[in-house]
């Protein structure tokens, strides 16, 4: 058996013998990390976006992606230490949306943990989120890693409360992303109070994951990809040695590197968006570490849409995008550069062609 | 007089009476008025943009393309995989309506269709002519 | 710059010789007579073959090529030939649901047809052989085909052959230990490149502008295709020919379906054993849930889980029956199970990796057979049977 194994292999070359050693799963990569602690992997899948349509009808889509993550993310080896939700789990925020997203989520193995977006928020100012998944904000360590999750996604209360005649409205006001009449998004005093207290039990040297949904960076306001008082939270996170921010919100790859803090965006499950570079009539600060994703072809409905396995290399989030109808990308922290980098894609030279954006 | 010599009578007439500006000079009420003429269908197009009821799903145009981006008026007519030739603008509108929004699609002259296009291209006002490009 | 680099070189490349090629035997359009009009009009409809600058087309080569297709020698029990399952008289399949192969073993999955091949930018249905030079080298030493345990009988029979010794020497130059199974897989594959048919009712309907070359329930049919039916999204055409291929792979739903409980642990176990030198082609032929995973097989992309590649659609009325396992028997079935949204039966369970745009079509019966009606006339002139009734005109 061992020598037709030997001859036909000879002669065979088989595009799978091509992929071994180059695009290896997680489940058979060695997680060969300096320390046994600060290393272990963990999923996120984020912006499903279930939307009602009436009665018990669902838009098919949205359902779709957020069914596909949860069962692909099952099939991690090794499993991951928990899976993250990164928000926006409902399109208006009612009780059918979320009812339905829970019920989808209650399918993945393991510990959970969610994030809350604004289209999860802007109904019932998130009581019903809370029912079902708890606080809106919290920390919990985890094999010596200091985790945060934070809701970015408040505003000035004037228009949360003044504003608007009805929830209803003030809902559908701020599920529209470049809507002229929304407002940007915060992470406001009383959780950056809390945060401080949190973190000043904190040793600095603990690595410290932050999640929230909108950006903690500034890149294009008129789309809130955005928190209003990202500073003063950057700011509370400065004394530390390692600092990740990961949020979803943006529905496409960014990344950067502010000082000590690394920043993620996750990928969206229910559809992508456009670069904010793409719309001509605005400045925008995408940051210039990242190489953007291609256009989405709208045909193949989960075309530029995916989730990730986020490994926790000696305390360095390194994330590794699962995309549906695209070329996998692994963005991961370069020890030396002191800075997140896409493993393939880093110069103009090396971009995905075509990689002109309208 | 011959009816054309009469017309011409009656326009130069018209002319003197009103002081007006020869035909090939508009005046800036002129201008002004055809330019809020129009930013009115754009605002029209950006009201069908963000309506969930302008498909079957609830689903709006705006949800995949904020500000009308990614949607790149000036590369159009264009090869469409989508239908497997090329073509203007207000058939992918139609794609997109069909598909994406599991909706009914719009007659090419629908003022609808009309305010949907003048929308888009206003959102991409000044970008250069790209036709055919990906 | 790599990544432009190379394909261009290719292309240029590709350009050279495809000049080369068609400047060379070309007939003279003056004298031409019937047998190479036919031959011209059968291209209608096809972009021009892509022929690889290291096997350039030669009459002696194509000759060549077609003895091998042939030759039932290269097999373990001397039964089975390219033809046995690529047989011209089904359209180059065999119009079985699987292949069979020696002794009458199965394998898993459906014999595609070898016509127009030559287009596909991957071979197989996971599209695990770049081309059609890769893909012949693998059947004959298929544990569930040929059976041969490698290709050293197949080299024993060409260096001994006289027939072969003679072909090989004036193709390649080469005899002996120089024949190696490269040069009988590049005259197999330039064969094939040859099989290559365009010039259906629908070619002359949407290309040459003949509007009574398709019937009544034909252009319904492909107004649905177009539209409502969402199929031309994968089974792809284009300005001034068509393919019906985007050269992609997805899950549609068949096959995987069925398997849906066991993908955690096959997955898991096929790439367990994958590592440990399993070999891709022997698996996925002789398991037949392994088959399931489709592309993942090839290049263990969880995203990949059940997606198999998009086949042409040209002469499908000839290649029943149908999908990746043949489980489907006609082609109102296939338009079932699109039209269900993934499942054949609509009260099947979809499966949670099914590729996006596969979603239930709401299409009427009538407009299901329109469908029908519409893949009919990708049927090439050359392989048309008559039906009864055109026989009578």
């Amino acid at each position: 058996m061992n020598t037709m194994n030997n001859s036909r292999r000879n002669f065979i070359k088989t595009a799978g013998t091509l992929a071994i050693g180059s695009t290896l799963p997680i489940s058979l990569v060695e997680l060969a990390f300096a320390e046994g602690s600060q290393n272990f992997t963990f999923a996120y899948i984020s912006d499903a976006h279930i939307q009602h349509i009436k009665d018990n009808r669902f838009v098919r889509n949205w359902d779709r992606g957020l069914i596909r993550a949860v069962a692909e993310t099952n099939l991690l080896t090794p499993k991951p230490d928990f899976v993250m939700f990164g928000g926006d789990l409902a399109q208006l925020g009612s009780k059918p949306e979320l009812d339905h997203g829970a019920q989808i989520l209650s399918a993945l193995h393991g510990n959970v943990h969610y994030v809350m977006g604004e289209h999860d928020y802007y109904l019932d100012l998130g009581e019903y989120w809370e029912k079902l998944f708890g606080p809106q904000y919290y920390s919990f360590g985890h094999k010596g890693v200091h985790f945060v999750v934070l809701n970015s996604i408040k505003t000035y209360d004037d228009w949360t409360f003044k504003r608007w005649p009805t929830a209803e409205q003030r809902m559908q006001e701020m599920a529209i992303l470049d809507n002229p009449n929304g407002s940007p998004f915060m992470v406001g005093e009383e959780q950056r109070l809390w945060l401080k207290n949190d973190l000043d039990k904190v040793n600095k040297d603990t690595p410290v994951v932050v999640f929230s949904h909108s950006p903690l960076q500034k890149i294009y306001k008129g789309w809130n990809f955005w928190t209003d008082d990202a500073d003063q939270v950057q700011a509370l996170l400065k004394p530390f040695k390692k600092v990740s921010v990961i949020y979803g919100h943006v529905h496409q790859i960014q990344y950067n590197q502010i000082g000590n803090i690394s920043f993620n965006s996750v990928m969206a499950t229910a559809w992508p968006w456009p670069y904010p570079q793409s719309y001509a009539q605005a400045e925008q600060y995408l940051p210039k570490l990242t190489v953007p994703m291609n256009r989405a072809d709208p045909f193949f409905d989960r075309d530029a849409t995916g989730w990730q396995f986020i490994n926790l290399a000696n305390g360095n989030a390194d994330l590794n995008f699962t995309l549906y109808n695209n070329t996998s990308r692994v963005v991961r922290y370069n020890e030396k550069q002191k800075r997140p980098e896409d493993v393939v894609y880093q110069d103009e030279k090396a971009r995905i062609v075509p990689q002109t954006h309208y | 007089m011959s009816t054309y010599q009469k017309i011409t009578m009656v326009l130069c007439l018209a002319f003197a009476a009103t002081g007006s500006a020869m035909a090939d000079e508009f005046t800036d009420a002129d201008l002004q008025r055809w330019q809020q003429q129009f930013m009115g269908v754009v605002s029209e197009g950006r009201e069908l943009w963000t309506s969930p009821k302008l498909g079957g799903n609830g689903v709006a145009c705006a949800q995949c393309h904020p500000k009308a981006a990614n949607t790149h008026p000036e590369t159009y007519p264009k090869f469409q995989k989508q239908l497997g030739k090329v073509i203007p603008l207000w058939q992918m509108i139609n794609w997109c309506l069909k598909n994406p929004l599991e909706g009914q699609p719009l007659a090419a002259d629908d003022p609808k269709m009309t305010a949907l296009q003048a929308y888009v291209t206003y959102e991409r006002r000044g970008v250069k002519l790209e036709p055919g490009k990906h | 710059m790599r990544y432009v680099l190379l394909p261009t070189l290719v292309l240029i490349a590709l350009f050279i010789f495809y000049k080369e090629a068609n400047t060379n035997p070309l007939p003279e359009p003056a004298t031409a007579n019937p047998q190479s009009v036919t031959e011209e009009n059968n291209l209608l409809g096809l972009p021009p073959v892509p022929i690889p600058a290291n096997n350039p087309q030669t009459p002696a080569k194509i000759e060549l090529g077609n003895k091998l297709f042939h030759d039932k020698r290269f097999s373990v029990d001397g039964t089975v030939s390219c033809a046995k399952c690529h047989n011209e008289s089904h359209a180059f399949t065999d119009g079985l649901p699987v292949a069979v192969g020696h002794h009458g073993l199965t394998g898993t999955r459906n014999a595609p047809t070898v016509l127009n091949a030559a287009f596909n930018q991957t071979q197989f249905w996971d599209g695990r052989e770049p081309d059609l030079e890769g893909q012949s080298k693998q059947p004959p030493v298929n544990p569930v085909e040929g059976g041969l345990a490698n290709h050293e009988p197949i080299l024993e029979i060409t260096r001994t052959d006289p027939y072969y010794q003679t072909a090989f020497q004036s193709v390649f130059g080469v005899n002996g230990k120089e024949l190696t199974i490269d040069h009988v897989s590049k005259a197999i594959a330039s064969f094939e490149r040859t099989l290559v048919s365009g010039n259906s009712a629908f070619d002359r309907y949407y290309f040459k502008g003949q509007t009574n070359a398709m019937t009544a329930a034909q252009v319904r049919g492909f107004q649905l295709f177009i539209g409502q039916g969402r199929c031309v999204s994968c089974h792809t055409i284009e300005q001034d020919h068509a393919l019906f291929s985007d050269s992609r792979f997805h899950n549609i739903g068949i096959g995987i379906n069925q398997i849906q409980q066991d993908i955690p642990r096959l997955t898991k176990a096929f790439l367990e054993a994958k590592n440990k030198g399993g070999e891709v082609d022997v698996m996925v032929l002789t398991d037949k849930k392994s088959s399931e995973l489709g592309r993942f097989a090839v290049t263990n992309e969880l995203s990949q889980i059940g997606a198999f590649k998009t086949p042409t659609l040209r002469n499908v009325e000839l290649t029943a029956p149908y999908m990746h396992d043949g489980s489907l028997k006609t082609l109102k079935e296939v338009m079932v199970h699109y039209n269900n949204g993934g499942v054949s039966k609509a009260d099947e369970q979809v499966n949670d990796f099914l590729s996006g745009g596969i979603r239930p079509l709401n299409l009427t019966d009538p407009q299901l057979d329109d469908l029908v009606a519409f893949m009919k006339a990708l049927t090439s002139s050359k392989y048309a049977v008559p039906t009864p009734t055109q026989a009578a005109n």
